[in-house]
């Protein structure tokens, strides 16, 4: 007889839209993007995304106050990097003591974002940005060096792909 | 007209119930399956090599990308393994902080897995729920070290950094309101008569056929056998920690996903501890400027998610890569079972054979 009746009336079937209908309710009542920027996912483009302190975006190179690079081609970050994206030339330049770098490449195809670099530099002169929206059409962007439009010093151009950018 | 004919299907490469790129080919007599083989390899990118021709200090970040949904697991796994080898201790804090990373890495994986396996089969309401509470732990990993899914967390000989400021809120808040997530997961599964068909004596691997093939993990425990790592060898600050391992005896699919959402609350009461008796102190260890194997070969187990994931390092003199790196993967080892599960049974099932599994495939082909 209970089997039956069990069978009969669906009760764990309502207990599981019980949940799912107060989610409903809750979401229904309170959802407004203007009030409520983050309910549970954030609108993301729409709404800028929320990162953290320590997010390990794209590769960037240092300078110091006088607008000199910091880097002093000790090569440590070729040397650790696990799928070697940096090729660092070394240089001289007239009035510095220190080694200049003449070529600094990044592959920013290949990069892994694992923030060996960062952590093998002895002289602080490289960081990773928190920049995360580095998509772009061709290939040679993503190739970075010390010229040019997509350099190392300043965040990549954000690829036009959605709505909210124009 | 009606000839009794078997047929050969393939399920898979790109099936999105298979988790990833596994072909199973199939031979079926009507509706039943009679043959099953899995085959592997669709994702073989060579990480044993890579590792071997890169220093012991680089193979971390290769170890992320085997098993992308326990990341932090493999880490440790790999960081613990090079610390034998090197004959380094590693301070306390950095233990207890590895061991609640660990513990957080297990609830994301076992939510992922409740997610998706709870898809495979037909409940879709658990995903979006299970990826939430994930979500938050996603944070938490890019709170501590900048990374969501590849994480590289560890170092060898401890941390690179010390818990961020504000991480111990985070854990309060997620902890505070865990248990009636997990409430509400069961309450949308356990008792739910399309899932307990689904699920019920689904797929059964009776202990003596999971440890002759040599399964860990969930799916030993759901055997009757407690075999957990974490007590049977403790490692990291698992010693200090009180827990309990979950077991059932119906070796069966819902006595898996009943063993995996104790785990989960167990997972929970281990950082609580964590956080509770958090020592201070350093978290790197000091170490010497060239790292010397102390010993030539170390096999080193931990209690991944999936099971246990062991490292085996070979060092050589005179050289800073290893000389050997053998990773025993668990989803690779609990992928063999699933034609001991599937034969005899419906094609349907091996659905949720798959998914009571819980294979990576990045893990199984390395």
């Amino acid at each position: 007889m209970h089997k039956i009746l069990r069978t009969l009336i669906p009760f764990d079937i309502a207990k599981g839209l019980s949940i799912t209908g107060r989610h409903f309710a809750k979401v229904f009542f309170t959802a407004n993007r203007r009030k409520v920027p983050f309910h549970i996912v954030s609108e993301y483009p729409e709404v800028v995304a929320r990162i953290q302190p320590r997010f390990r975006g794209r590769l960037t190179l240092l300078k110091d106050e006088q607008g000199e690079i910091k880097c002093v081609c000790c090569m440590a970050c070729e040397k650790i990097c696990p799928t070697q994206v940096i090729t660092i030339e070394k240089g001289k330049k007239e009035g510095r003591k220190m080694p200049f770098p003449v070529r600094y490449d990044f592959e920013m195809e290949r990069c892994i974002f694992c923030e060996f670099c960062v952590e093998s530099c002895g002289f602080d002169s490289i960081i990773l940005n928190h920049q995360f929206e580095l998509a772009a059409y061709n290939r040679e962007d993503f190739s970075l060096g010390l010229e040019g439009a997509e350099n190392m010093f300043e965040p990549s151009q954000v690829g036009k792909f959605s709505v909210a950018d124009d | 007209m009606f000839k009794n004919e078997e047929m050969e299907i393939n399920l898979g490469p790109q099936h999105p119930s298979t988790h990833g790129v596994l072909r199973v080919k199939l031979r079926l007599d009507g509706e039943t399956i009679t043959h099953c083989r899995p085959m592997i390899g669709y994702l073989h990118r060579g990480v044993e090599k890579i590792c071997e021709n890169q220093s012991f200090f680089q193979g971390q970040v290769w170890t992320d990308r085997m098993d992308y949904c326990s990341a932090v697991a493999n880490n440790l796994g790999w960081a613990e393994a090079n610390e034998k080898l090197f004959g380094i201790t590693v301070p306390r804090r950095a233990q207890y902080i590895r061991t609640m990373l660990n513990e957080f890495n297990r609830l994301a994986s076992h939510l992922i897995w409740l997610a998706t396996h709870a898809l495979d089969i037909g409940a879709m309401t658990v995903f979006l729920y299970a990826f939430r509470e994930r979500e938050d732990i996603l944070d938490m990993n890019e709170a501590f070290c900048g990374s969501r899914l590849t994480t590289t967390a560890f170092r060898i000989g401890g941390l690179r950094e010390d818990l961020p400021p504000g991480f111990e809120k985070m854990v309060q808040k997620f902890l505070a309101k865990f248990p009636s997530c997990l409430e509400e997961y069961e309450n949308l599964l356990s008792e739910n008569r399309i899932w307990k068909k689904r699920t019920v004596g689904v797929a059964r691997l009776g202990a003596e056929d999971a440890i002759a093939m040599g399964v860990t993990g969930p799916v030993l425990r759901a055997a009757g056998v407690p075999y957990d790592i974490r007590k049977a060898f403790p490692y990291a600050a698992y010693a200090e920690m009180d827990f309990e391992i979950p077991t059932r005896t119906e070796a069966d699919t819902y006595a898996r996903y009943l063993v995996r959402m104790d785990e989960m609350r167990q997972s929970a009461r281990i950082i609580q501890q964590c956080m509770d008796g958090m020592p201070e102190g350093p978290v790197m260890a000091k170490l010497p400027k060239i790292l010397k194997p102390e010993v030539n070969e170390v096999y080193h187990a931990t209690e991944a998610p999936k099971g246990e994931i062991g490292y085996y390092l070979v060092g050589e003199k005179g050289s800073s890569n290893p000389y050997r790196f053998h990773v025993r993967a668990p989803g690779f080892i609990n992928l063999q079972s699933l034609p001991k599960m599937a034969e005899g049974g419906l094609i349907a099932d091996i659905v949720a054979a798959i998914g009571t599994l819980d294979i990576v495939l990045g893990e199984i082909d390395r």
